[in-house]
């Protein structure tokens, strides 16, 4: 049982745990939509997105996650927009906007007078470095996402699985898109600073993914994701303690097995 | 109940429906007939408000304010089957307009889904998967979901198409009791026969309105070669 309690007399390690169970339950709201309208890409692409966001942010003296966020913002917004405008599908679009969004990133960057490590960090991350705050900021957009999420629930699902029918009784589509991708903005800014680009990614994709092929219904999705994020992150935090390997890589290759466990044992109807 | 009054609608340089007028009323179960690339499904989609600004007019009487009293169900390959939702859960997206923004589903509803799917034969099937059903019980579904939303106006594209013999009798029996009830439903569809033996009022449609009213006003021969360029025996004028 030591290899059990042994890593737990670090603080370092139990608010690691901490931060993979609040950001697989996160991440599990948001990913169920992520995955089922075809947005995978997005969270890649937003990590990359929000470059500019911080850079201003860094230029100007202000708050990184500030600047961060309003670049997610900006990105979803710009993404919603030209796929709409475009009549394109949503993977160009988000192809069209993060590009030239981290392109502008760099062309700031460039000007910029030093490069600053606290960007690099923001844009890294590394669930072994998670503070106590970073975890209740966690715990705060968690709700805050849930509340969203559960408000607007029954009118994203009409509008996902049939768009058509709620363009009929008058649901505003296009704009319920728009929130969908501000909210998983949202979620990327925070979990990308938390536990990096990979794991953020593989929490919003791999475990969505694998709950789906699972699950019957989206609450089921959803619940199944969230346990699946969490049981990746903890298996996958042990091992790369007993292991002395990448933390935030080793949960997303425990990830990718269940993924690839999933795709063994889904249910054939 | 509704009408439409010279209506126009192109895409791009392709004209779908031109100088269509045509009037449905409560009570009445209508199907809109014509081939491939006629206009039917353009004339439902106006019908459902989903084309905006069409040239020409839609008229709804006064009582019925369009977006309360819609129901439209749309061909079943527009739809993902593999989407994760439960035939309950589909049923219960009918109630999302009556509902509104910020509401969960009360009891009342939970009922009215549950007759809905009932009223249709599939509510013993309410706890599968959407995706594990036959053709002709995912189509019962959406009409749950139809009947759950308690429109004035039902309008349906195509909901004969990979529906059984058998089961296609049922849906249409369940379509005439609605209009028997008081609805008005606008059906669009390929086959003429099962419309002539359910429907008291017929469209036939060719990128404008060929003929319009009872069964035995539209379906003589001069109309089916007018609307299919084949004569009512199935020959097309090049056979004959």
């Amino acid at each position: 049982m030591e290899w059990l309690t042994d890593p737990l007399q670090f603080d370092f390690f139990v608010r690691a745990l901490a931060a993979v169970v609040i950001v697989s339950v996160l991440c599990a709201l948001v990913g169920a939509w992520v995955v089922l309208r075809g947005l995978s890409y997005i969270g890649d692409a937003m990590s990359h997105a929000v470059l500019p966001g911080l850079v201003g942010a860094l230029l100007a003296g202000g708050n990184l996650i500030l600047g961060a966020l309003v670049a997610a913002v900006l990105t979803a917004l710009g993404i919603g927009a030209v796929g709409q405008r475009s009549g394109l599908k949503q993977d160009s679009a988000i192809g069209i906007v993060f590009v030239g969004m981290f392109a502008l990133g760099v062309v700031m960057l460039s000007r910029a007078p030093t490069f600053s490590t606290d960007l690099s960090t923001f844009l890294i991350g590394n669930p072994l470095g998670v503070t106590p705050a970073d975890l209740w900021s966690a715990l705060g957009v968690t709700a805050l996402v849930a509340l969203i999420l559960g408000a607007f629930h029954k009118e994203l699902l009409l509008a996902s699985f049939d768009p058509t029918e709620a363009r009929a009784i008058g649901l505003p589509v296009g704009r319920l898109t728009h929130l969908l991708l501000v909210v998983i903005g949202l979620v990327v800014v925070l979990t990308v600073q938390l536990v990096g680009t990979t794991l953020s990614v593989s929490l919003l994709v791999t475990s969505s993914a694998a709950a789906r092929l699972l699950a019957r219904s989206l609450k089921k999705m959803m619940l199944l994701a969230a346990g699946l994020g969490i049981l990746g992150g903890v298996v996958g935090l042990y091992l790369s303690y007993s292991l002395d390997t990448a933390a935030g890589a080793t949960i997303v290759l425990v990830n990718t097995a269940v993924f690839v466990l999933a795709l063994l044992f889904r249910r054939r109807e | 109940m509704l009408g439409v009054e010279n209506l126009t609608v192109r895409y791009g340089a392709h004209t779908a429906l031109e100088g269509a007028t045509v009037r449905f009323e409560a009570g009445q179960f209508s199907a809109v007939i014509g081939p491939n690339g006629a206009g039917k499904s353009t004339l439902l989609k106006v019908l459902a408000g989903l084309l905006p600004d069409p040239q020409g007019c839609v008229r709804f009487d006064p009582g019925h304010t369009p977006r309360q009293c819609v129901s439209y169900v749309p061909q079943q390959q527009t739809l993902d089957w593999a989407f994760p939702v439960t035939v309950w859960d589909v049923a219960m997206m009918g109630r999302t307009g009556r509902l509104g923004w910020l509401r969960w589903a009360g009891r009342a509803d939970r009922q009215k889904v549950a007759s809905a799917l009932e009223e249709t034969g599939v509510y013993d099937l309410r706890h599968r998967h959407i995706g594990a059903l036959s053709g002709g019980q995912r189509q019962r579904v959406l009409l749950a979901r139809m009947l759950a939303r308690e429109g004035h106006l039902l309008l349906l594209d195509e909901p004969l198409t990979g529906v059984d013999p058998a089961t296609q009798e049922g849906l249409m029996a369940l379509l005439r009791r609605q209009a028997d009830r008081g609805r008005a439903v606008v059906m669009v569809t390929h086959d003429l026969d099962q419309a002539r033996r359910w429907c008291d009022h017929l469209v036939l449609v060719n990128r404008r309105v060929i003929a319009d009213g009872t069964p035995d006003e539209v379906y003589t021969p001069h109309n089916i070669e007018a609307t299919f360029s084949v004569s009512h025996l199935g020959h097309t004028h090049a056979e004959a």
